[in-house]
């Protein structure tokens, strides 16, 4: 066995999930994509957590307005909102650029292939598809924008 | 700097600097060949046309996968260059990789035209006609050179060892939509698993890193069309059919 | 199930949820001031609204779908021994289970519980 047996191997891992350093805004896109698509699932996880308190809890038996009042203490604070703005954050950036994700990869919205010239630029690397990355950020941008307005200035 | 790492004497890789004179329009390649012939003849490396039409020197510049022939010195705009071995592939030697895997996965696309009429095949009679349009359709993937910068930059590469990588399903798109293709089945069902076509997720660093204007991506993401549906473009005829019948799972 | 199907799901599920996720939101924020939505009285009304609950168990059950198959693709990458492939697989059936049930269980609960004090 080689003694640089496992460093040979050569396989980025995870980083190569994490890390988009000196790569395309599409691969900034997919990281964000994966990371956000992870932490929503566990907000989710803990959401149904926390509205279960709305009967009463793991134990519950039926509505509870005690029990309710309780969560809503832990949760119902600037912290929590905190969390929620950026839970509407993640949420809708994800969407979006889900959204822009399907188009791609059910080939919608590229030009079909061609001859090509140098220097050579990738159709799949449009401008068409880039411009909904920058709509995923200002929807994520702007709804957190709304969070903030419902949350912490009543709004609504 | 280089990275340099023999796997049976070194425990892991270290990098090594050599001071190489800058000349104007020097490439990589230049800089790292002056490097072996006058500072270290120890260096592993591999290289051929030095004109970016066999990919042999295919390494990680500077964080990125590039040809090293292809890639200027002046360009990087930096002082100090760093030459790695292409990430996911295994090391032989320095910047030296195994492409063994790489080539296997572009084999199990059965990259060549599958048709009925194997005698035809066999013993021309006349050409098989393609219109100029069905060619555009199939023309930018045929100027891969199997450099493998690709799957070098591929996330999903980085931790998937059954996955093709973007190079093998590029050209399983090239020959799938080829008109002179019937075997476009064999394709599909190979790549219509849980660690095939679907493992992709545009992340687009395959088009972005190529040399050769490929866009491995738009290949990919065309062919989901096709995978999704179940259906290559033409019906397999018979011969197609054998093919499928006796190629090894 | 081949994976195109396993994928025409999550696809599926991901624009559902989109649709799905907005409703819930401007219901949470839009329709009513946030503070009177997440009140107790409000929230027992429209959970008692049929039309509301079962709009809940459709979000439950498209989000959750997505999210754990989304988990699964993300294992699959990660390793690929068989014995991690079939308890990924198997993990991921059991956690939508698992989840759709405690959900459904709160808005079942929430209709048909006795309210308390």
């Amino acid at each position: 066995m080689a003694l640089g047996e496992e460093k040979a191997k050569n396989r980025r891992g995870i980083r190569g999930w994490l890390n988009p350093y000196h790569y395309n805004a599409e691969r900034w896109a997919y990281m964000f994509q994966r990371v956000s698509g992870v932490a929503i699932l566990l907000y989710v996880l803990g959401h149904l957590g926390d509205t279960s308190f709305f009967v009463g809890g793991p134990t519950g038996t039926g509505p509870s307005a005690s029990s309710w009042k309780f969560i809503g203490s832990i949760f119902e604070n600037s912290f929590g909102h905190l969390i929620l703005i950026l839970v509407t954050l993640i949420l809708f950036f994800h969407g979006t650029n889900g959204i822009r994700l399907i188009l791609t990869e059910l080939g919608l919205i590229f030009k079909k292939p061609s001859a090509i010239e140098y220097p050579y630029r990738a159709k799949s690397l449009s401008s068409g598809q880039r411009y909904l990355i920058v709509v995923a950020i200002v929807v994520a941008a702007l709804s957190a924008l709304w969070a903030f307005l419902v949350l912490f200035e009543g709004m609504g | 700097m280089v990275q340099r790492f023999d796997p049976f004497r070194d425990e892991k890789p270290r990098l090594v600097e050599y001071a190489v004179p800058r000349r104007e329009g020097m490439t990589v390649l230049d800089a790292l060949l002056y490097a072996r012939d006058y500072l270290d003849h120890s260096i592993g490396l591999r290289f051929s046309c030095r004109q970016a039409s066999c990919g042999s020197c295919g390494m990680k510049i500077n964080g990125r996968p590039r040809l090293a022939c292809y890639t200027q010195v002046d360009e990087l705009k930096v002082e100090r260059v760093l030459a790695q071995p292409m990430d996911n592939f295994a090391i032989i030697k320095d910047l030296v990789t195994d492409l063994d895997s790489f080539f296997a996965k572009h084999k199990q696309m059965t990259p060549h035209l599958v048709r009925a009429d194997t005698q035809e095949v066999e013993h021309p009679t006349a050409e098989f006609l393609m219109s100029p349009e069905e060619l555009e359709r199939v023309l930018q993937f045929t100027y891969c050179i199997k450099c493998g910068l690709c799957t070098s930059s591929c996330p999903t590469v980085a931790t998937d060892s059954k996955f093709p990588g973007p190079q093998a399903m590029a050209q399983a798109y090239r020959y799938t939509v080829d008109v002179r293709d019937e075997g476009g089945d064999v394709r599909l069902e190979a790549l219509d698993n849980p660690h095939g076509i679907w493992r992709c997720h545009f992340a687009g660093s395959c088009s972005a890193v190529c040399p050769k204007g490929v866009d491995p991506a738009l290949g990919i993401q065309l062919l989901k069309r096709h995978v999704m549906g179940g259906k290559a473009p033409r019906e397999q005829g018979e011969g197609a059919k054998a093919w499928k019948a006796q190629s090894p799972k | 199930m081949k994976e195109s199907r396993l994928m025409l799901i999550q696809y599926g599920t991901a624009v559902a949820a989109v649709a799905l996720v907005s409703v819930h939101l401007i219901m949470q924020g839009v329709i009513y001031p946030y503070s009177t939505a997440i009140s107790f009285n409000n929230m027992l009304s429209i959970y008692q609204n049929g039309f509301y609950a079962i709009f809940l168990e459709a979000l439950l059950v498209v989000v959750l779908v997505h999210g754990f198959n989304g988990v699964r693709i993300i294992l699959h990458e990660l390793r690929q021994s068989p014995p991690w492939t079939m308890w990924v697989d198997a993990g991921t059936v059991v956690a939508i289970v698992a989840s759709v049930a405690y959900g459904t269980r709160t808005i079942i609960l929430a209709i048909f519980g006795g309210v308390a004090g």
